[in-house]
């Protein structure tokens, strides 16, 4: 049933990137209705893809490979709709769906059944740790992308030659704002998310901090965003050096979610610990 | 349906002619009148602009509907038809069906997409609905042509970027502070020039002016105009950075900003961002200063240049635009030919009825008297029969109607049975 789902899922997702670069490219924003009915289809088929691996599983489906790139997507989806929902940036699709769609279609390559967990994963903090890390990251990817439309709006600016991105891409303040916002928020989620995840850890397995390579990496994450917000609130870090901060800042966490997880499980130190 | 267009805009007529074609406001309904009285005409409406004049007409005779348009122009203004033969143009039927579409869209105005046409457009038919000399057919068409106005706005981003200079700074200032309420703008230099750029940036939102110039006074008289804060001449570098957009247009023979400064400027402001716009001739500002993060400055030729590339993205939106044009002409003649077939069908029906009654009435005495029963047999027979007869050439006529080569021979069976539409 989760699988059925996810199936019309991709279908949906794709109707909405297709609709978002032709949104984009003819620039009619008739257009863009399609696209969102698309994203808000596949939305509802996502939950109810999670909702039954969920009742499969019982407990919340993120614990290979397969279920946690369809929650990120899902709370990607989610992010961006949110953000939508203030900014009506239309160009913002095109940064989200295609990752999406990437994220939403290897979920459903690699769709393998799931097995039931260890207690471990009925604690609270669990559901506490997960949402919070993915939304966190939901968040830096917004900023990622804010980073990448400033950085490619100021240069159309400054070289004075309006070209098919000048008219396509919003203000540099409106990047620059997105991308703050998107930190101040993501920031503290991932903050709850590792603190959650370090006191689940401490109560299941006896100590609140292993040194595996998804959790060093987490906390080089941690730390350059940290860095970057705090150069925001303190001198006033805008505009291209923040964008710039706010890219690598994510390649950090693509290396978290998708580099370590390629060697086994979500946490490799799980396996080992049991 | 019979459309005629007679007119003259940009294009096919100077400006000596097109004034003397002019109607101003105050004589519309006296013109609009005569157009229905004098000159027999069942409906029309007259759009008069500095860029053109149009009388748009239906009419039942449609032999001689152009020459008299073109004579009520020569009679009302009057003037001789040679003086502006040459200047007009005149469309019939699908054309003008056209030709209104794409002065409504904008797509036949001087400026490539500029708004006004559309209220303009708006307000010529409102006048003539005022007066009273537009029905059913023009109603029906300037309508369809307001939806697709809205439906090429929508649809194309033709009237999307700015095509004059000043219009250009706004637009620039916008794709970097997208809100201009609360942003502060700095004039240096109180010329012309620079007021008129001010007042754009104020009319879009700007709230605050600052103005310098070398005479104190001066700057005091331009500060006054825009409610602004006038700067002491030697004070400049101690406001300066209060300033998110600086217009410069001073007379100085050497640059009066250089890179150092926007540095220290960029400093002094925490990294938020300034658009300098230089409109002296010599500059104002020094190039180099564009290098400096978060500054960006643009001098008039970049302005040009940032027009000169909005209109090249208006003539390529037009080309959709055209398009969406095309498709709602075709759309509009196929339903405006079914309804001129309707009131044909609708008499065609209603004069065998009346044969039908009449036979049924004369033959009635010899039935004697008729249940209930027996009477609403009778009346299905006629109906069923009636029916039956009818749908045949219904069905014909509204293929017919689709046709616009085949027009004469719905002429014909009209004549045939003696029919008429009224």
């Amino acid at each position: 049933m989760s699988i059925l789902f996810l199936r019309l899922t991709i279908a949906f997702y794709s109707v909405g990137l297709v609709h978002s670069f032709l949104t984009i490219i003819t620039r009619k924003k008739t257009l863009f209705r399609v696209a969102l009915f698309g994203i808000y289809s596949g939305l509802c088929c996502h939950a109810l893809s999670i909702f039954f691996a969920w009742r499969e599983t019982q407990h919340l489906p993120v614990t290979n490979v397969h279920e946690a790139f369809s929650f990120f997507a899902f709370v990607i989806v989610l992010a961006f709709l949110l953000t939508y929902a203030r900014y009506r940036l239309e160009s913002l699709s095109i940064f989200v769906f295609p990752l999406v769609f990437i994220l939403t279609l290897a979920a459903n390559l690699i769709s393998t059944p799931s097995s039931p967990q260890p207690e471990a994963f009925h604690s609270p903090l669990f559901y506490i740790h997960i949402p919070a890390t993915f939304l966190g990251y939901a968040a830096f990817f917004l900023a990622f992308a804010a980073g990448i439309m400033y950085l490619i709006q100021e240069k159309e600016l400054k070289r004075k030659r309006p070209q098919a991105f000048y008219y396509r891409l919003p203000s540099l303040e409106i990047c620059d704002d997105l991308g703050y916002r998107s930190l101040s928020i993501g920031f503290p989620l991932l903050t709850i998310g590792i603190v959650a995840g370090s006191i689940w850890a401490s109560r299941a397995w006896g100590k609140y901090w292993g040194w595996d390579p998804k959790m060093v990496w987490s906390f080089m994450t941690w730390l350059i965003y940290a860095i970057l917000i705090h150069y925001r609130l303190s001198a006033g870090l805008r505009g291209r050096r923040a964008a710039w901060m706010s890219i690598v800042g994510f390649l950090f966490v693509l290396i978290t979610f998708v580099g370590t997880r390629i060697q086994g499980t979500a946490h490799p130190f799980i396996r080992n610990m049991q | 349906m019979n459309l005629v267009l007679v007119g003259a805009n940009h294009k096919s007529a100077p400006v000596e002619v097109r004034e003397r074609l002019y109607f101003p406001e105050s004589l519309l309904p006296k013109a609009l009148q005569e157009l229905t009285t004098l000159y027999r005409f069942e409906e029309g409406m007259i759009l008069s602009t500095c860029n053109r004049v149009e009388v748009l007409v239906h009419g039942l005779q449609s032999n001689d509907a152009v020459q008299r348009a073109r004579d009520f122009l020569c009679g009302f203004h009057q003037l001789k038809m040679d003086q502006i033969q040459n200047h007009l143009y005149d469309f019939t039927q699908v054309d003008v069906v056209r030709h209104i579409f794409r002065v409504a869209s904008s797509l036949d105005s001087m400026v490539l997409g500029e708004p006004q046409i559309l209220g303009q457009v708006k307000s010529a038919f409102q006048t003539a609905q005022a007066v009273g000399t537009v029905a059913q057919h023009l109603n029906a068409l300037l309508n369809r042509a307001f939806s697709v106005a809205k439906r090429v706005r929508n649809e194309t981003a033709i009237a999307s970027s700015a095509v004059s200079v000043s219009y250009a700074a706004v637009e620039l200032a916008k794709k970097i502070f997208n809100e201009l309420s609360g942003k502060t703008v700095l004039i240096l230099g109180a010329g012309k020039m620079s007021e008129l750029a001010a007042r754009h940036l104020t009319s879009s939102g700007i709230s605050h002016v600052l103005v310098w110039n070398r005479t104190y006074q001066r700057a005091l008289e331009m500060a006054r105009v825009f409610k602004g804060e006038a700067i002491p001449p030697e004070e400049l570098f101690r406001h300066i950075e209060r300033a998110d957009i600086i217009i410069s247009s001073t007379g100085s023979p050497s640059y009066i900003l250089n890179r150092a400064d926007g540095e220290r400027i960029i400093h002094l402001r925490k990294t938020r961002p300034v658009f300098i716009i230089d409109i002296a001739v010599p500059r104002d500002v020094d190039p180099e200063i564009n290098r400096v993060n978060n500054i960006f400055l643009y001098d008039i030729d970049d302005l040009r240049n940032v027009v000169d590339a909005n209109l090249k993205q208006r003539q390529k939106e037009a080309v959709h635009a055209e398009e969406i044009v095309k498709e709602e002409v075709t759309a509009y003649m196929n339903q405006v030919r079914t309804l001129d077939a309707t009131p044909t069908i609708v008499s065609l029906r209603r004069h065998w009825e009346t044969v039908f009654k009449e036979e049924l009435e004369k033959n009635r005495r010899h039935m004697g008297a008729l249940s209930a029963e027996q009477e609403s047999a009778l009346q299905n027979l006629t109906n069923s029969l009636l029916n039956k007869i009818l749908h045949g050439p219904t069905a014909e006529l509204k293929q017919l109607s689709q046709d616009p080569a085949r027009a004469d021979q719905i002429e014909a069976i009209k004549r045939m049975l003696g029919l008429k539409d009224r």
